[in-house]
Protein backbone atom coordinates (compact mmCIF):
# COMPACT_ATOMS: atom_id res chain seq x y z
CA UNK A 1 0.00 0.00 0.00
CA UNK A 2 2.80 2.38 0.84
CA UNK A 3 4.02 2.23 -2.74
CA UNK A 4 0.76 3.78 -3.85
CA UNK A 5 1.87 6.94 -2.08
CA UNK A 6 4.28 8.32 -4.58
CA UNK A 7 4.91 11.95 -3.70
CA UNK A 8 7.89 12.21 -5.98
CA UNK A 9 5.83 11.19 -8.98
CA UNK A 10 2.89 13.26 -7.77
CA UNK A 11 4.94 16.42 -7.55
CA UNK A 12 6.33 15.78 -11.03
CA UNK A 13 2.77 15.39 -12.34
CA UNK A 14 1.79 18.71 -10.79
CA UNK A 15 4.67 20.48 -12.48
CA UNK A 16 3.91 18.85 -15.81
CA UNK A 17 0.22 19.70 -15.64
CA UNK A 18 1.04 23.25 -14.70
CA UNK A 19 3.48 23.60 -17.61
CA UNK A 20 0.86 22.23 -19.94
CA UNK A 21 -1.87 24.51 -18.64
CA UNK A 22 0.24 27.61 -18.81
CA UNK A 23 0.16 27.02 -22.57
CA UNK A 24 -3.55 27.74 -22.40
CA UNK A 25 -3.54 30.39 -19.73
CA UNK A 26 -5.87 32.70 -21.64
CA UNK A 27 -8.50 29.95 -21.67
CA UNK A 28 -8.18 29.45 -17.93
CA UNK A 29 -8.18 33.19 -17.31
CA UNK A 30 -11.44 33.36 -19.22
CA UNK A 31 -12.91 30.56 -17.09
CA UNK A 32 -11.78 32.33 -13.93
CA UNK A 33 -13.39 35.53 -15.20
CA UNK A 34 -16.67 33.69 -15.84
CA UNK A 35 -16.67 32.28 -12.33
CA UNK A 36 -16.21 35.77 -10.91
CA UNK A 37 -19.36 37.14 -12.51
CA UNK A 38 -22.13 35.72 -10.25
CA UNK A 39 -20.45 36.85 -7.01
CA UNK A 40 -19.74 40.24 -8.60
CA UNK A 41 -23.41 40.65 -9.48
CA UNK A 42 -24.35 39.79 -5.89
CA UNK A 43 -21.70 42.24 -4.66
CA UNK A 44 -23.22 45.12 -6.61
CA UNK A 45 -26.81 44.20 -5.70
CA UNK A 46 -26.16 43.95 -1.97
CA UNK A 47 -23.83 46.92 -1.66
CA UNK A 48 -26.37 49.05 -3.53
CA UNK A 49 -29.19 47.71 -1.35
CA UNK A 50 -27.24 48.60 1.78
CA UNK A 51 -26.56 52.14 0.52
CA UNK A 52 -25.59 54.30 3.46
CA UNK A 53 -27.29 51.97 5.97
CA UNK A 54 -27.09 48.23 6.72
CA UNK A 55 -28.95 45.07 5.60
CA UNK A 56 -29.17 42.42 8.31
CA UNK A 57 -26.47 44.27 10.21
CA UNK A 58 -24.03 44.33 7.27
CA UNK A 59 -23.03 47.68 5.72
CA UNK A 60 -21.91 48.46 2.17
CA UNK A 61 -18.17 48.13 2.81
CA UNK A 62 -18.71 44.84 4.61
CA UNK A 63 -20.71 43.45 1.69
CA UNK A 64 -17.85 44.41 -0.62
CA UNK A 65 -15.37 42.69 1.68
CA UNK A 66 -17.60 39.59 1.99
CA UNK A 67 -17.91 39.18 -1.77
CA UNK A 68 -14.29 39.92 -2.60
CA UNK A 69 -13.21 37.25 -0.12
CA UNK A 70 -15.90 34.98 -1.54
CA UNK A 71 -14.51 35.43 -5.07
CA UNK A 72 -11.11 34.22 -3.84
CA UNK A 73 -12.53 31.36 -1.78
CA UNK A 74 -14.80 30.29 -4.62
CA UNK A 75 -11.86 30.09 -7.00
CA UNK A 76 -9.66 28.29 -4.51
CA UNK A 77 -12.27 25.66 -3.69
CA UNK A 78 -13.82 25.24 -7.14
CA UNK A 79 -12.85 21.82 -8.40
CA UNK A 80 -12.52 22.06 -12.14
CA UNK A 81 -10.89 18.61 -12.14
CA UNK A 82 -14.24 16.97 -11.57
CA UNK A 83 -15.42 18.10 -14.98
CA UNK A 84 -12.72 16.11 -16.75
CA UNK A 85 -13.12 12.83 -14.84
CA UNK A 86 -16.00 11.72 -17.06
CA UNK A 87 -14.02 12.45 -20.22
CA UNK A 88 -11.03 10.52 -18.92
CA UNK A 89 -13.24 7.51 -18.22
CA UNK A 90 -15.06 7.64 -21.55
CA UNK A 91 -11.98 8.27 -23.69
CA UNK A 92 -10.00 5.37 -22.26
CA UNK A 93 -7.51 7.70 -20.59
CA UNK A 94 -8.23 5.73 -17.42
CA UNK A 95 -6.07 2.94 -18.87
CA UNK A 96 -2.96 5.10 -18.73
CA UNK A 97 -3.76 6.16 -15.19
CA UNK A 98 -4.45 2.62 -13.96
CA UNK A 99 -1.19 1.32 -15.45
CA UNK A 100 0.93 3.67 -13.36
CA UNK A 101 2.45 2.42 -10.12
CA UNK A 102 0.84 5.21 -8.12
CA UNK A 103 -2.55 6.11 -6.72
CA UNK A 104 -4.81 7.65 -9.39
CA UNK A 105 -5.72 10.42 -6.93
CA UNK A 106 -2.41 12.09 -7.82
CA UNK A 107 -3.69 12.88 -11.29
CA UNK A 108 -6.68 14.68 -9.86
CA UNK A 109 -4.59 16.48 -7.25
CA UNK A 110 -2.07 17.48 -9.89
CA UNK A 111 -4.67 19.19 -12.04
CA UNK A 112 -6.30 20.72 -8.92
CA UNK A 113 -3.10 22.29 -7.66
CA UNK A 114 -1.83 23.27 -11.09
CA UNK A 115 -5.22 24.81 -11.85
CA UNK A 116 -5.29 26.86 -8.65
CA UNK A 117 -1.94 28.39 -9.42
CA UNK A 118 -3.02 29.37 -12.94
CA UNK A 119 -6.32 30.87 -11.72
CA UNK A 120 -4.71 32.80 -8.91
CA UNK A 121 -2.35 34.49 -11.37
CA UNK A 122 -5.51 36.08 -12.77
CA UNK A 123 -7.86 36.38 -9.80
CA UNK A 124 -5.56 37.91 -7.21
CA UNK A 125 -4.59 41.00 -9.24
CA UNK A 126 -8.17 41.49 -10.44
CA UNK A 127 -9.53 41.27 -6.87
CA UNK A 128 -6.82 43.67 -5.75
CA UNK A 129 -7.89 46.24 -8.33
CA UNK A 130 -11.56 45.80 -7.36
CA UNK A 131 -10.60 46.33 -3.71
CA UNK A 132 -8.85 49.59 -4.60
CA UNK A 133 -11.96 50.81 -6.41
CA UNK A 134 -14.70 49.53 -4.09
CA UNK A 135 -13.20 50.15 -0.63
CA UNK A 136 -14.05 47.00 1.32
CA UNK A 137 -14.28 47.12 5.11
CA UNK A 138 -12.39 44.11 6.35
CA UNK A 139 -10.91 43.90 9.83
CA UNK A 140 -9.19 40.55 10.10
CA UNK A 141 -8.48 39.63 13.71
CA UNK A 142 -5.72 37.09 14.45
CA UNK A 143 -8.43 34.68 15.67
CA UNK A 144 -10.42 34.95 12.45
CA UNK A 145 -7.30 34.79 10.32
CA UNK A 146 -6.14 31.60 12.05
CA UNK A 147 -9.61 30.03 12.01
CA UNK A 148 -9.92 30.80 8.28
CA UNK A 149 -7.04 28.55 7.20
CA UNK A 150 -8.48 25.19 8.31
CA UNK A 151 -11.96 26.27 7.21
CA UNK A 152 -10.60 27.00 3.71
CA UNK A 153 -8.65 23.75 3.45
CA UNK A 154 -11.63 21.70 4.62
CA UNK A 155 -13.90 23.60 2.23
CA UNK A 156 -11.65 22.73 -0.71
CA UNK A 157 -11.43 19.07 0.33
CA UNK A 158 -15.19 18.83 0.79
CA UNK A 159 -15.98 20.44 -2.55
CA UNK A 160 -13.34 18.33 -4.30
CA UNK A 161 -14.45 14.96 -2.93
CA UNK A 162 -18.15 15.78 -3.23
CA UNK A 163 -17.72 16.63 -6.90
CA UNK A 164 -15.38 13.69 -7.43
CA UNK A 165 -17.79 11.05 -6.28
CA UNK A 166 -20.51 12.56 -8.44
CA UNK A 167 -18.14 12.67 -11.41
CA UNK A 168 -17.15 9.03 -10.91
CA UNK A 169 -20.73 8.02 -11.63
CA UNK A 170 -19.52 8.36 -15.23
CA UNK A 171 -18.35 4.75 -14.79
CA UNK A 172 -22.04 3.85 -15.11
CA UNK A 173 -23.82 6.78 -16.73
CA UNK A 174 -22.49 8.62 -19.74
CA UNK A 175 -23.75 12.03 -18.66
CA UNK A 176 -22.78 12.27 -15.00
CA UNK A 177 -21.82 15.89 -15.75
CA UNK A 178 -25.44 16.90 -15.21
CA UNK A 179 -25.01 16.14 -11.52
CA UNK A 180 -22.03 18.47 -11.40
CA UNK A 181 -24.14 21.25 -12.89
CA UNK A 182 -26.69 20.60 -10.18
CA UNK A 183 -24.01 20.83 -7.53
CA UNK A 184 -22.96 24.19 -8.99
CA UNK A 185 -26.54 25.46 -8.87
CA UNK A 186 -27.02 24.37 -5.28
CA UNK A 187 -23.70 25.91 -4.35
CA UNK A 188 -24.82 29.15 -5.94
CA UNK A 189 -28.07 29.16 -3.96
CA UNK A 190 -27.05 27.70 -0.62
CA UNK A 191 -23.34 28.37 -0.19
CA UNK A 192 -23.54 32.08 0.48
CA UNK A 193 -23.16 33.26 -3.11
CA UNK A 194 -26.58 34.63 -3.91
CA UNK A 195 -26.71 36.04 -0.37
CA UNK A 196 -24.72 35.51 2.82
CA UNK A 197 -26.27 32.56 4.67
CA UNK A 198 -27.24 34.79 7.58
CA UNK A 199 -29.51 36.79 5.27
CA UNK A 200 -31.40 33.82 3.84
CA UNK A 201 -35.07 33.57 4.88
CA UNK A 202 -35.88 31.20 7.79
CA UNK A 203 -36.33 27.72 6.34
CA UNK A 204 -33.75 28.25 3.65
CA UNK A 205 -31.21 29.28 6.22
CA UNK A 206 -31.80 26.09 8.18
CA UNK A 207 -31.53 24.01 5.02
CA UNK A 208 -28.34 25.81 4.01
CA UNK A 209 -26.83 25.27 7.45
CA UNK A 210 -27.55 21.55 7.37
CA UNK A 211 -26.50 20.73 3.78
CA UNK A 212 -22.84 20.47 2.71
CA UNK A 213 -22.82 23.38 0.24
CA UNK A 214 -22.35 26.25 2.70
CA UNK A 215 -19.22 24.51 3.98
CA UNK A 216 -17.69 24.53 0.51
CA UNK A 217 -17.66 28.32 0.09
CA UNK A 218 -19.68 30.49 2.49
CA UNK A 219 -18.40 29.19 5.80
CA UNK A 220 -14.72 30.17 5.39
CA UNK A 221 -15.82 33.59 4.12
CA UNK A 222 -18.02 34.11 7.19
CA UNK A 223 -15.10 33.06 9.38
CA UNK A 224 -12.67 35.57 7.85
CA UNK A 225 -15.14 38.44 7.78
CA UNK A 226 -15.91 37.88 11.47
CA UNK A 227 -19.62 36.99 11.15
CA UNK A 228 -19.43 34.00 13.49
CA UNK A 229 -19.15 33.77 17.26
CA UNK A 230 -17.33 30.96 19.08
CA UNK A 231 -20.11 28.33 19.20
CA UNK A 232 -21.09 29.04 15.56
CA UNK A 233 -17.49 28.55 14.52
CA UNK A 234 -17.18 25.17 16.21
CA UNK A 235 -20.55 23.99 14.93
CA UNK A 236 -19.41 25.00 11.48
CA UNK A 237 -16.19 23.00 11.74
CA UNK A 238 -18.19 20.02 12.98
CA UNK A 239 -20.56 20.15 10.02
CA UNK A 240 -17.66 20.66 7.63
CA UNK A 241 -15.70 17.70 8.99
CA UNK A 242 -18.79 15.49 9.11
CA UNK A 243 -19.71 16.21 5.49
CA UNK A 244 -16.10 15.75 4.43
CA UNK A 245 -16.10 12.29 5.99
CA UNK A 246 -19.32 11.45 4.16
CA UNK A 247 -17.83 12.70 0.89
CA UNK A 248 -14.61 10.70 1.31
CA UNK A 249 -16.52 7.54 2.18
CA UNK A 250 -18.77 7.98 -0.85
CA UNK A 251 -15.74 8.69 -3.03
CA UNK A 252 -13.94 5.54 -1.89
CA UNK A 253 -17.03 3.37 -2.31
CA UNK A 254 -17.86 4.71 -5.76
CA UNK A 255 -14.21 4.54 -6.85
CA UNK A 256 -13.84 0.89 -5.84
CA UNK A 257 -17.12 -0.14 -7.41
CA UNK A 258 -16.29 1.91 -10.51
CA UNK A 259 -12.85 0.41 -11.07
CA UNK A 260 -14.26 -3.07 -10.53
CA UNK A 261 -16.88 -2.36 -13.13
CA UNK A 262 -14.35 -0.77 -15.47
CA UNK A 263 -12.10 -3.80 -15.24
CA UNK A 264 -15.09 -6.02 -15.88
CA UNK A 265 -16.28 -4.29 -19.02
CA UNK A 266 -13.07 -2.75 -20.33
CA UNK A 267 -12.22 0.77 -21.37
CA UNK B 1 15.15 -23.75 -14.12
CA UNK B 2 13.83 -20.28 -13.44
CA UNK B 3 10.07 -19.85 -13.39
CA UNK B 4 8.40 -18.67 -16.60
CA UNK B 5 7.96 -14.92 -16.89
CA UNK B 6 4.36 -15.30 -17.99
CA UNK B 7 2.16 -18.22 -17.05
CA UNK B 8 -1.44 -18.31 -18.20
CA UNK B 9 -3.82 -21.15 -17.45
CA UNK B 10 -7.41 -21.48 -18.58
CA UNK B 11 -7.83 -17.72 -18.92
CA UNK B 12 -11.31 -16.62 -19.97
CA UNK B 13 -13.15 -13.36 -20.31
CA UNK B 14 -16.83 -12.91 -21.00
CA UNK B 15 -18.24 -9.44 -21.54
CA UNK B 16 -21.78 -8.72 -20.53
CA UNK B 17 -22.84 -6.13 -23.09
CA UNK B 18 -26.11 -4.25 -23.42
CA UNK B 19 -27.79 -4.80 -26.73
CA UNK B 20 -30.46 -2.98 -28.63
CA UNK B 21 -31.62 -2.53 -32.17
CA UNK B 22 -31.23 0.81 -33.88
CA UNK B 23 -34.05 3.32 -34.04
CA UNK B 24 -36.16 5.43 -31.75
CA UNK B 25 -38.59 2.72 -30.66
CA UNK B 26 -35.79 0.38 -29.72
CA UNK B 27 -34.04 3.11 -27.77
CA UNK B 28 -37.24 3.83 -25.82
CA UNK B 29 -37.71 0.14 -25.15
CA UNK B 30 -34.18 -0.12 -23.85
CA UNK B 31 -34.95 2.58 -21.30
CA UNK B 32 -37.50 0.30 -19.72
CA UNK B 33 -35.91 -3.05 -20.18
CA UNK B 34 -32.32 -3.57 -21.16
CA UNK B 35 -31.32 -6.78 -22.81
CA UNK B 36 -27.84 -8.12 -22.41
CA UNK B 37 -25.77 -10.52 -24.40
CA UNK B 38 -22.73 -12.45 -23.24
CA UNK B 39 -19.72 -12.15 -25.50
CA UNK B 40 -16.95 -14.67 -24.92
CA UNK B 41 -13.90 -12.61 -25.84
CA UNK B 42 -11.33 -15.09 -24.54
CA UNK B 43 -12.02 -18.77 -23.95
CA UNK B 44 -9.84 -20.97 -21.83
CA UNK B 45 -6.41 -20.10 -23.19
CA UNK B 46 -3.16 -21.35 -21.68
CA UNK B 47 0.47 -20.64 -22.50
CA UNK B 48 3.78 -19.73 -20.92
CA UNK B 49 6.43 -17.27 -22.01
CA UNK B 50 10.05 -17.57 -20.91
CA UNK B 51 12.45 -14.78 -20.05
CA UNK B 52 13.70 -12.87 -23.08
CA UNK B 53 11.18 -14.34 -25.49
CA UNK B 54 9.35 -12.20 -28.02
CA UNK B 55 5.99 -13.74 -28.80
CA UNK B 56 3.68 -12.58 -31.56
CA UNK B 57 0.02 -12.58 -30.72
CA UNK B 58 -1.93 -12.89 -33.93
CA UNK B 59 -5.54 -13.27 -34.90
CA UNK B 60 -8.21 -11.39 -36.82
CA UNK B 61 -10.04 -8.35 -35.45
CA UNK B 62 -12.02 -9.21 -32.37
CA UNK B 63 -10.08 -12.43 -31.76
CA UNK B 64 -9.37 -11.51 -28.14
CA UNK B 65 -5.77 -10.34 -28.46
CA UNK B 66 -6.16 -6.96 -26.79
CA UNK B 67 -8.47 -8.39 -24.15
CA UNK B 68 -5.78 -10.90 -23.22
CA UNK B 69 -3.10 -8.20 -23.08
CA UNK B 70 -5.36 -6.04 -20.93
CA UNK B 71 -5.82 -8.90 -18.50
CA UNK B 72 -2.08 -9.52 -18.37
CA UNK B 73 -1.38 -5.86 -17.73
CA UNK B 74 -3.98 -5.71 -14.97
CA UNK B 75 -6.56 -3.51 -16.68
CA UNK B 76 -9.18 -6.23 -16.87
CA UNK B 77 -10.41 -8.88 -14.48
CA UNK B 78 -10.81 -12.27 -16.11
CA UNK B 79 -14.02 -14.25 -15.70
CA UNK B 80 -12.07 -17.44 -15.24
CA UNK B 81 -8.62 -18.98 -15.11
CA UNK B 82 -5.40 -17.68 -13.73
CA UNK B 83 -2.32 -15.79 -14.80
CA UNK B 84 1.01 -15.00 -13.22
CA UNK B 85 3.42 -12.47 -14.64
CA UNK B 86 6.76 -12.12 -12.83
CA UNK B 87 5.09 -14.01 -10.02
CA UNK B 88 2.29 -11.45 -9.62
CA UNK B 89 -1.39 -11.79 -10.32
CA UNK B 90 -1.74 -8.90 -12.79
CA UNK B 91 -5.25 -7.70 -11.95
CA UNK B 92 -4.33 -7.18 -8.31
CA UNK B 93 -2.45 -4.21 -9.79
CA UNK B 94 0.23 -4.13 -7.12
CA UNK B 95 2.53 -1.13 -7.58
CA UNK B 96 5.51 -3.50 -7.39
CA UNK B 97 4.07 -5.28 -10.43
CA UNK B 98 3.16 -2.18 -12.43
CA UNK B 99 6.67 -0.88 -11.77
CA UNK B 100 8.15 -3.80 -13.74
CA UNK B 101 5.88 -3.94 -16.76
CA UNK B 102 4.89 -1.68 -19.57
CA UNK B 103 1.93 -1.67 -21.91
CA UNK B 104 2.28 0.33 -25.09
CA UNK B 105 -1.06 0.85 -26.76
CA UNK B 106 -0.80 2.03 -30.35
CA UNK B 107 -3.93 4.12 -29.99
CA UNK B 108 -3.53 5.52 -26.47
CA UNK B 109 -1.08 8.08 -25.26
CA UNK B 110 1.16 8.57 -22.28
CA UNK B 111 2.32 11.88 -23.66
CA UNK B 112 0.91 15.23 -22.72
CA UNK B 113 -0.27 17.05 -25.78
CA UNK B 114 0.99 20.56 -25.18
CA UNK B 115 4.46 20.05 -23.84
CA UNK B 116 7.61 18.60 -25.40
CA UNK B 117 8.17 14.83 -24.99
CA UNK B 118 11.24 15.44 -22.86
CA UNK B 119 9.07 16.95 -20.10
CA UNK B 120 6.73 13.95 -20.15
CA UNK B 121 9.73 11.60 -20.02
CA UNK B 122 11.11 13.36 -16.96
CA UNK B 123 7.76 13.04 -15.19
CA UNK B 124 7.63 9.32 -15.99
CA UNK B 125 11.14 8.99 -14.60
CA UNK B 126 9.87 10.46 -11.33
CA UNK B 127 6.72 8.31 -11.26
CA UNK B 128 8.79 5.16 -11.74
CA UNK B 129 11.53 6.33 -9.37
CA UNK B 130 14.29 6.07 -11.95
CA UNK B 131 17.54 7.56 -10.67
CA UNK B 132 18.44 10.68 -12.70
CA UNK B 133 21.70 9.13 -13.94
CA UNK B 134 19.94 5.95 -15.11
CA UNK B 135 17.19 7.99 -16.71
CA UNK B 136 19.66 9.98 -18.74
CA UNK B 137 21.52 6.86 -19.76
CA UNK B 138 18.36 5.02 -20.84
CA UNK B 139 16.97 8.06 -22.58
CA UNK B 140 20.19 8.61 -24.52
CA UNK B 141 20.23 4.98 -25.57
CA UNK B 142 16.59 4.93 -26.70
CA UNK B 143 16.83 8.26 -28.47
CA UNK B 144 19.87 7.07 -30.36
CA UNK B 145 18.28 3.76 -31.33
CA UNK B 146 15.15 5.51 -32.58
CA UNK B 147 17.02 8.42 -34.16
CA UNK B 148 14.79 11.03 -32.56
CA UNK B 149 17.15 13.64 -31.09
CA UNK B 150 15.33 16.48 -32.79
CA UNK B 151 11.88 15.48 -31.51
CA UNK B 152 12.57 15.88 -27.82
CA UNK B 153 11.84 19.58 -27.56
CA UNK B 154 8.90 19.95 -29.96
CA UNK B 155 5.40 20.00 -28.47
CA UNK B 156 3.78 16.59 -28.93
CA UNK B 157 0.86 18.03 -30.88
CA UNK B 158 3.28 19.10 -33.62
CA UNK B 159 4.65 15.57 -34.10
CA UNK B 160 3.57 13.16 -36.81
CA UNK B 161 1.91 9.83 -36.01
CA UNK B 162 5.17 7.91 -36.42
CA UNK B 163 7.08 10.40 -34.31
CA UNK B 164 4.49 10.12 -31.57
CA UNK B 165 4.76 6.34 -31.66
CA UNK B 166 8.51 6.64 -31.13
CA UNK B 167 7.76 8.79 -28.09
CA UNK B 168 5.26 6.23 -26.78
CA UNK B 169 7.90 3.53 -27.03
CA UNK B 170 10.44 5.62 -25.17
CA UNK B 171 7.81 6.45 -22.53
CA UNK B 172 7.05 2.76 -22.14
CA UNK B 173 10.68 1.71 -21.82
CA UNK B 174 12.20 4.45 -19.65
CA UNK B 175 11.80 2.45 -16.45
CA UNK B 176 13.36 -0.60 -18.08
CA UNK B 177 10.38 -2.92 -17.73
CA UNK B 178 11.07 -6.63 -17.51
CA UNK B 179 7.88 -7.48 -19.35
CA UNK B 180 6.52 -5.51 -22.26
CA UNK B 181 3.07 -5.69 -23.84
CA UNK B 182 2.89 -4.07 -27.25
CA UNK B 183 -0.53 -3.61 -28.78
CA UNK B 184 -0.29 -2.67 -32.46
CA UNK B 185 2.93 -0.67 -32.10
CA UNK B 186 3.19 0.00 -35.84
CA UNK B 187 -0.46 0.91 -36.42
CA UNK B 188 -0.84 3.51 -39.13
CA UNK B 189 2.88 3.95 -39.81
CA UNK B 190 4.50 4.02 -43.23
CA UNK B 191 6.66 1.15 -44.41
CA UNK B 192 10.03 2.66 -43.56
CA UNK B 193 8.89 3.79 -40.11
CA UNK B 194 7.52 0.29 -39.49
CA UNK B 195 10.79 -1.33 -40.39
CA UNK B 196 12.73 1.14 -38.28
CA UNK B 197 10.55 0.38 -35.25
CA UNK B 198 10.98 -3.33 -35.87
CA UNK B 199 14.75 -2.99 -35.97
CA UNK B 200 14.55 -0.98 -32.79
CA UNK B 201 12.43 -3.56 -30.98
CA UNK B 202 14.65 -6.43 -32.07
CA UNK B 203 17.75 -4.56 -30.98
CA UNK B 204 16.18 -3.51 -27.70
CA UNK B 205 15.12 -7.08 -26.98
CA UNK B 206 18.64 -8.32 -27.70
CA UNK B 207 20.26 -5.69 -25.48
CA UNK B 208 17.88 -5.70 -22.55
CA UNK B 209 16.55 -9.25 -22.57
CA UNK B 210 13.03 -7.93 -22.12
CA UNK B 211 10.19 -10.43 -22.39
CA UNK B 212 7.58 -9.19 -24.81
CA UNK B 213 4.20 -10.04 -26.24
CA UNK B 214 3.29 -8.16 -29.37
CA UNK B 215 0.02 -7.95 -31.25
CA UNK B 216 -0.02 -6.73 -34.78
CA UNK B 217 -2.05 -6.89 -37.93
CA UNK B 218 1.10 -6.55 -39.97
CA UNK B 219 2.56 -10.00 -40.46
CA UNK B 220 5.86 -8.35 -41.34
CA UNK B 221 6.10 -7.22 -37.70
CA UNK B 222 5.62 -10.74 -36.50
CA UNK B 223 7.94 -12.29 -39.09
CA UNK B 224 10.70 -9.83 -38.22
CA UNK B 225 10.40 -9.99 -34.46
CA UNK B 226 8.76 -13.14 -33.20
CA UNK B 227 10.25 -16.59 -33.66
CA UNK B 228 7.18 -17.85 -31.83
CA UNK B 229 3.56 -17.00 -32.47
CA UNK B 230 0.33 -17.61 -30.62
CA UNK B 231 -2.67 -17.59 -32.88
CA UNK B 232 -6.05 -16.93 -31.38
CA UNK B 233 -9.34 -16.85 -33.16
CA UNK B 234 -12.77 -16.25 -31.65
CA UNK B 235 -11.15 -16.22 -28.24
CA UNK B 236 -9.57 -19.64 -28.60
CA UNK B 237 -5.94 -20.57 -28.91
CA UNK B 238 -5.46 -22.29 -32.25
CA UNK B 239 -1.71 -22.52 -32.48
CA UNK B 240 1.29 -21.93 -30.29
CA UNK B 241 4.72 -22.56 -31.75
CA UNK B 242 7.28 -21.49 -34.29
CA UNK B 243 6.17 -19.17 -37.02
CA UNK B 244 7.54 -21.55 -39.67
CA UNK B 245 5.63 -24.39 -38.14
CA UNK B 246 2.41 -22.48 -38.54
CA UNK B 247 2.65 -22.64 -42.31
CA UNK B 248 3.74 -26.24 -42.28
CA UNK B 249 0.98 -27.33 -40.03
CA UNK B 250 -1.80 -25.15 -41.18
CA UNK B 251 -1.26 -24.83 -44.91
CA UNK B 252 -1.99 -28.15 -46.57
CA UNK B 253 -0.20 -27.15 -49.76
CA UNK B 254 3.19 -26.10 -51.12
CA UNK B 255 4.17 -23.78 -53.93
CA UNK B 256 6.36 -25.02 -56.73
CA UNK B 257 8.07 -22.28 -58.73
CA UNK B 258 9.55 -23.22 -62.06
CA UNK B 259 11.58 -21.23 -64.57
CA UNK B 260 11.69 -22.79 -68.01
CA UNK B 261 14.68 -22.73 -70.34
CA UNK B 262 14.71 -19.87 -72.83
CA UNK B 263 12.79 -20.54 -76.02
CA UNK B 264 11.25 -23.73 -74.75
CA UNK B 265 7.55 -24.27 -74.84
CA UNK B 266 5.99 -24.64 -71.43
CA UNK B 267 2.54 -25.63 -70.44
CA UNK B 268 0.37 -23.81 -72.90
CA UNK B 269 -3.02 -22.62 -71.94
CA UNK B 270 -4.62 -25.64 -73.49
CA UNK B 271 -2.27 -28.16 -71.93
CA UNK B 272 -3.69 -29.89 -68.96
CA UNK B 273 -1.81 -29.98 -65.70
CA UNK B 274 -1.29 -33.19 -63.76
CA UNK B 275 -4.14 -33.90 -61.41
CA UNK B 276 -3.95 -32.08 -58.09
CA UNK B 277 -1.91 -29.18 -59.46
CA UNK B 278 -3.30 -25.64 -59.61
CA UNK B 279 -1.69 -22.97 -61.70
CA UNK B 280 -1.35 -19.88 -59.53
CA UNK B 281 0.60 -17.64 -61.85
CA UNK B 282 2.40 -17.76 -65.20
CA UNK B 283 4.63 -15.05 -66.53
CA UNK B 284 7.41 -15.10 -69.12
CA UNK B 285 8.19 -18.74 -68.82
CA UNK B 286 7.88 -18.79 -65.05
CA UNK B 287 5.17 -20.82 -63.43
CA UNK B 288 3.89 -20.94 -59.90
CA UNK B 289 1.96 -24.09 -59.06
CA UNK B 290 0.09 -25.11 -55.94
CA UNK B 291 0.13 -28.74 -54.95
CA UNK B 292 -0.90 -30.64 -51.90
CA UNK B 293 1.86 -31.12 -49.38
CA UNK B 294 1.78 -34.91 -49.66
CA UNK B 295 2.02 -34.95 -53.43
CA UNK B 296 4.78 -32.32 -53.71
CA UNK B 297 7.69 -34.79 -54.10
CA UNK B 298 6.08 -36.94 -56.80
CA UNK B 299 4.80 -33.96 -58.76
CA UNK B 300 8.19 -32.28 -58.57
CA UNK B 301 9.78 -35.41 -60.03
CA UNK B 302 7.15 -35.54 -62.74
CA UNK B 303 7.71 -31.90 -63.69
CA UNK B 304 11.48 -32.35 -63.84
CA UNK B 305 11.04 -35.29 -66.18
CA UNK B 306 8.53 -33.71 -68.53
CA UNK B 307 9.54 -30.06 -68.75
CA UNK B 308 12.67 -28.15 -69.84
CA UNK B 309 13.24 -26.83 -66.31
CA UNK B 310 15.97 -24.24 -65.76
CA UNK B 311 15.22 -23.70 -62.12
CA UNK B 312 12.78 -25.18 -59.61
CA UNK B 313 11.99 -24.45 -56.00
CA UNK B 314 9.47 -25.85 -53.56
CA UNK B 315 8.28 -23.40 -50.91
CA UNK B 316 5.80 -22.94 -48.15
CA UNK B 317 3.14 -20.44 -49.09
CA UNK B 318 3.64 -16.87 -47.82
CA UNK B 319 2.55 -16.52 -44.25
CA UNK B 320 -0.04 -13.89 -45.17
CA UNK B 321 -1.82 -16.38 -47.38
CA UNK B 322 -1.89 -18.97 -44.61
CA UNK B 323 -3.15 -16.49 -42.06
CA UNK B 324 -5.79 -15.20 -44.43
CA UNK B 325 -7.00 -18.72 -45.01
CA UNK B 326 -7.28 -19.33 -41.26
CA UNK B 327 -8.95 -15.99 -40.54
CA UNK B 328 -11.53 -16.66 -43.21
CA UNK B 329 -12.05 -20.30 -42.50
CA UNK B 330 -12.04 -19.95 -38.75
CA UNK B 331 -10.50 -23.32 -38.07
CA UNK B 332 -7.27 -25.18 -38.41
Amino acid sequence: MSRWLNHRGGWALIRRTWLSWMQHRSFFFLLAFMWMIPPLVSLFVWSTAAGGATVGGINRGEFVAYYLVLILVNQLTYSQTNWTVGDVIRSGGMNTILLRPMSPIYDALASEIAGKVVYMVFVVPVSGILALILHPELHVTPRNGLAFVPALVLAWALRFFWGYWLALLAFWATRADALLSMQDSLTFLLAGQVAPTALLPGVMRQVATALPFRYMVGFPVEVLTGQLDGPELWTGYAFQTGWLLVAVILFLAVWRAGVTRYSAVGG
Amino acid sequence: MAESRIRVRGLSKTYHVPERESGLVASLKSLVRRTYRDVEAVRDISFTVEAGEMVGFIGPNGAGKTTTLKMLSGLLHPTGGEAHVLGFVPWERKPEYLQQISMVLGNKSQMMWDIPPLDSFLVLGEIYHVAPGDLKHTLDELVELLEMQDLLTKPVRNLSLGERMKCELVAGLLHRPRVLFLDEPTLGLDISMQSRLRRFLAEYNRRSGVTAILTSHYMADVVALCPRVILIHRGQLLYDGELNGLAQRLAPFKLIRISLRDGSVGYDEDMSLPQGVDLVERENGRLTLRVSRAKAPSITAHLLNTLPVADLSVEDPPIEAVIDQIYQGGNV
